[in-house]
């Protein structure tokens, strides 16, 4: 019996796809210059993510171990190829944004690491629960480092939302600093790895603190890694 | 039995916080000349980047939990922000020169472990990424002559640091030499018809009458600098020398061989930041490499790929990408030159002993 | 332990790996056939939305998608596009290339038949944001300042941006982007003018 709440926070906070296992950096760095592009790549991910980890959770009696991973692979680029064609073809806009790093999707190791270490062993209902949460945990990664560059970059957050979402989410895209000059490194790709740099120092800076108000009466000094001076 | 020896340990008296004293020494005559050309703007510039970096370095040692008085005496900081505040255009608003501090002693030098774990210069990484990230205010140059034959007054000055007067600043603006000489050549003009125009001279430019970078003024002031701190024994020769020949070589050959289409050596020596890059960046012994004749081999490629910048690239001045790029190849220089570990030949084996030693090998 | 041995054999493996293709290429093949009449229809409602950016209504009654002609120009080919109102042609609709500061930028023109530039647009770019961007209209006007001129408005040593010695304005920061813009633009004018008589034939149409 698997613990669903376990399943939940490794997904989404301990075993996060971007701030623990540091995959799907390709995509991570290529799109996330806004918010809002971050969302859109995080929602085909998690579309790609939950549809192919199902099907190989589904045949995963029938698949002998010597062809599992062109298997994989066949069943993840079928996937992104249909979320390309969808797109391409209902969502014209959105493709026009996200429409070069959608076939990045297929490249992304998290879809078959997750394919091979958890749903060809688990069964269809935790897979479900598991690559739901590892999609979700993508997608607010990729949303956090969006916001976190466009923020900083362009004095924005969430910019052509309405392209996204449609036009009643219009009302997202907010000026946070009117006149701001920006700053244009963090929307080139540099700014990708100093904001996941930044991003990963906050969650074990969150992590640290929370290990060491558990652990503070049996071991005070545990955490003390750096520190010749104070 | 062998009479004991001493160790082979040389001592000097070089402390950290002395050599630093010299390398400020060395930049003052250089930066009290621009404050002099370019008035209270690059003044006020100065000690916000000053001030700036020491704020930022005491910050982040205390974030490490290192001690941090110890270490704000080394006086690496205020090296690192005298010679990131003489990158800087002259008239700079303030947030630059405290965004710029924050990038190379926060980012480029706490970030990587402190003081000696430095992959890049601070001071040129710090620019180059300014550079990238505002290429307007990095390139809105000041015309020493406008200035000097009107000096804004203070209040104005203040203005100027603290961004509020770019009518101000549109008045006394000028391109740099580097930078109207690229252009002017794009469009098929010959040299010598603008280096007339230009009101090009030798002299003109080792008293800083062109614009420029704030320290980039005085390449004479400079130099007397660096051969200060080279007499002082503060810098070796081998870096240096290797920036000079590498940027004055290739140009030197260019420009004879198609003399109206590409400018000679003493032009790319004397402009921009050659001759700052040479005597006070490259020889940075945190970030070039270890061994002497690995430090001519980094100076030859940074002089090098400035040149190659300068005259094919994108960017009229190239010397801080070229202090970049040979910075992230120092570890592989330091592979294939390593220093002569006593007693053993350059490649490691055991130095030829003497035959007299030889006899008696199995006695200890 | 029977099924074991059996995922082991060559041929289960061979054909489970070919079953698994065959039916991805099944939906493929299927979910291609059922996008690819929306696929279409938005490509040309996106290239009749940029048409309609250039070239103003009132110049143009005809469906510009059923004149498009092939012709080969001195940077390749491409397809352009014929305007007419009541049948006599108004102007002409084509693509251009520029070659930018982080790669091409491409575009569209419309030339009306008097060698005026009716409109410009860029379409694709990569230019740096906050700096070359400004060539996309909805970031700045710049762009729009070339309707209404031709080649011999400025004449043609002014086209160029004003650090080059010509007429149009560059960005504060880049000039490379605007001033490969410019040159494109002139190259598209230049190649109007050298196919004059074949830009404004009028394109017999193909009966379906």
């Amino acid at each position: 019996m698997t613990d669903y709440s376990r399943l939940a926070k490794n997904g989404l906070w301990t075993n996060n796809m971007v701030f623990a296992q540091l995959l799907a950096l390709c995509p991570v760095m290529a799109v996330t210059g806004t918010a809002t592009n971050g969302l859109g790549m995080g929602l085909a991910t998690f579309f790609v993510l939950v549809g192919s980890n199902l099907v190989v959770s589904l045949i995963r009696h029938w698949v002998s171990q010597a062809v599992r991973i062109p298997v994989y692979i066949v069943i993840i680029a079928t996937l992104v190829t249909l979320t390309d064609m969808l797109i391409n073809a209902f969502a014209y806009e959105l493709y026009k944004v996200l429409g070069l790093f959608i076939a990045l999707i297929v490249v992304n190791c998290a879809i078959l690491g997750r394919a091979e270490a958890f749903a060809s062993k688990n069964t269809l209902w935790d897979t479900l629960v598991d690559s739901t949460m590892m999609g979700i945990g993508l997608t607010w990664a990729l949303v956090m480092i969006g916001a976190f560059r466009e923020i900083l970059g362009s004095g924005t957050l969430f910019a052509n939302a309405d392209l996204l979402l449609g036009e009643s989410f219009g009302f997202l895209e907010i000026t946070l600093i009117p006149d701001y000059k920006g700053f244009l490194i963090l929307l080139l790709p540099p700014g990708g790895f100093i904001a996941v740099g930044f991003l990963l120092v906050a969650k074990r800076w969150i992590d640290q603190r929370l290990s060491k108000d558990k652990k503070e009466p049996t071991e005070s000094a545990g955490c003390s890694v750096e520190g010749h001076g104070a | 039995m062998n009479q004991p020896v001493h160790g082979p340990h040389a001592h000097s008296n070089a402390s950290l916080s002395a050599l630093m004293f010299q390398v400020i020494l060395a930049l003052t005559p250089a930066t009290l000349y621009s404050f002099w050309l370019y008035g209270w703007p690059a003044f006020n510039l100065w000690v916000v980047c000053v001030g700036s970096a020491l704020f930022w370095e005491a910050l982040f040692l205390k974030m490490f939990g290192k001690a941090i008085f110890q270490h704000l005496r080394d006086g690496s900081a205020l090296v690192t922000a005298w010679i990131l505040a003489l990158c800087l255009p002259p008239w700079a608003p303030w947030w630059l020169a405290f965004l710029g501090s924050f990038l190379a002693i926060a980012m480029i030098k706490q970030i990587f472990g402190g003081l000696g774990q430095n992959v890049f210069n601070p001071a040129m990484a710090a620019r180059v990424m300014l550079l990238i990230a505002f290429p307007v205010e990095m390139t809105t140059w000041i015309s020493p002559q406008a200035v000097t034959s009107a000096q804004p007054d203070f209040a104005t000055s203040l203005a100027i640091t603290l961004g509020q007067a770019p009518q101000a600043i549109d008045a006394y603006s000028g391109a740099t030499f580097l930078d109207t000489v690229k252009n002017q050549l794009g469009q098929g003009k010959l040299l010598s018809d603008l280096l007339i125009n230009q009101d090009y001279s030798l002299g003109a430019t080792f008293q800083g009458m062109h614009s420029g970078s704030f320290g980039e003024s005085s390449a004479l002031l400079l130099l007397l600098g660096g051969l200060f701190l080279l007499w002082r024994r503060v810098i070796s020769w081998q870096a240096p020398l290797g920036v000079l020949l590498g940027a004055g070589v290739p140009a030197a050959l260019a420009h004879f061989f198609h003399p109206e289409v590409y400018p000679g050596a003493a032009f790319h020596l004397l402009t921009g930041g050659v001759i700052l890059a040479a005597f006070f960046i490259v020889t940075d012994p945190v970030t070039a490499p270890t061994t002497a004749r690995g430090r001519l081999l980094f100076g030859l490629g940074c002089g090098l790929l400035a040149w190659l910048i300068r005259t094919f690239g994108n960017y009229p001045e190239g010397i801080a990408f070229a202090v970049m790029l040979m910075n992230s190849a120092v570890p592989v220089i330091d592979r294939y030159i390593k220093p002569r570990i006593y007693g053993r030949t350059r490649k490691g084996d055991p130095l030829p002993t003497r035959p007299a030693s030889n006899k008696s090998g199995g006695e200890v | 332990m029977s099924e074991t041995s059996l995922q082991d054999r060559l041929g289960y493996q061979s054909l489970f790996l070919g079953v698994v293709v065959f039916v991805t290429c099944a939906l493929l093949a299927f979910a291609y056939q059922m996008t690819r009449e929306p696929i279409r229809l938005a490509l040309e409602n996106d290239l009749l939305n940029n048409f309609s950016q250039v070239l103003p209504a009132e110049i143009y009654d005809n469906n510009l998608l059923e004149t498009k002609t092939d012709i080969q120009a001195p940077w390749g080919e491409f397809s352009w596009y014929q305007a007419s109102l009541n049948d006599e042609v108004t102007g002409v609709v084509f693509p251009l290339t520029a070659y930018g500061y982080a790669g091409d930028i491409e575009m569209l023109i419309a030339v009306r038949s008097n060698g005026e530039i009716s409109g410009v647009r860029v379409l694709v770019h990569r230019e740096t944001p906050g700096l070359g961007d400004k060539i996309e209209v909805s970031r700045d006007p710049w762009i729009t300042e070339f309707n209404g001129l031709s080649l011999q408005d400025p004449p043609p040593s002014d086209w160029g941006v004003k650090k080059d010695g010509g007429v149009f304005d560059q960005f504060t920061g880049a000039t490379i982007t605007p001033r490969a813009v410019v040159a494109a633009i002139k190259r598209g004018l230049e190649f109007f003018e050298a196919e004059k008589a074949t830009f404004l034939t009028p394109v017999a149409l193909s009966e379906e």
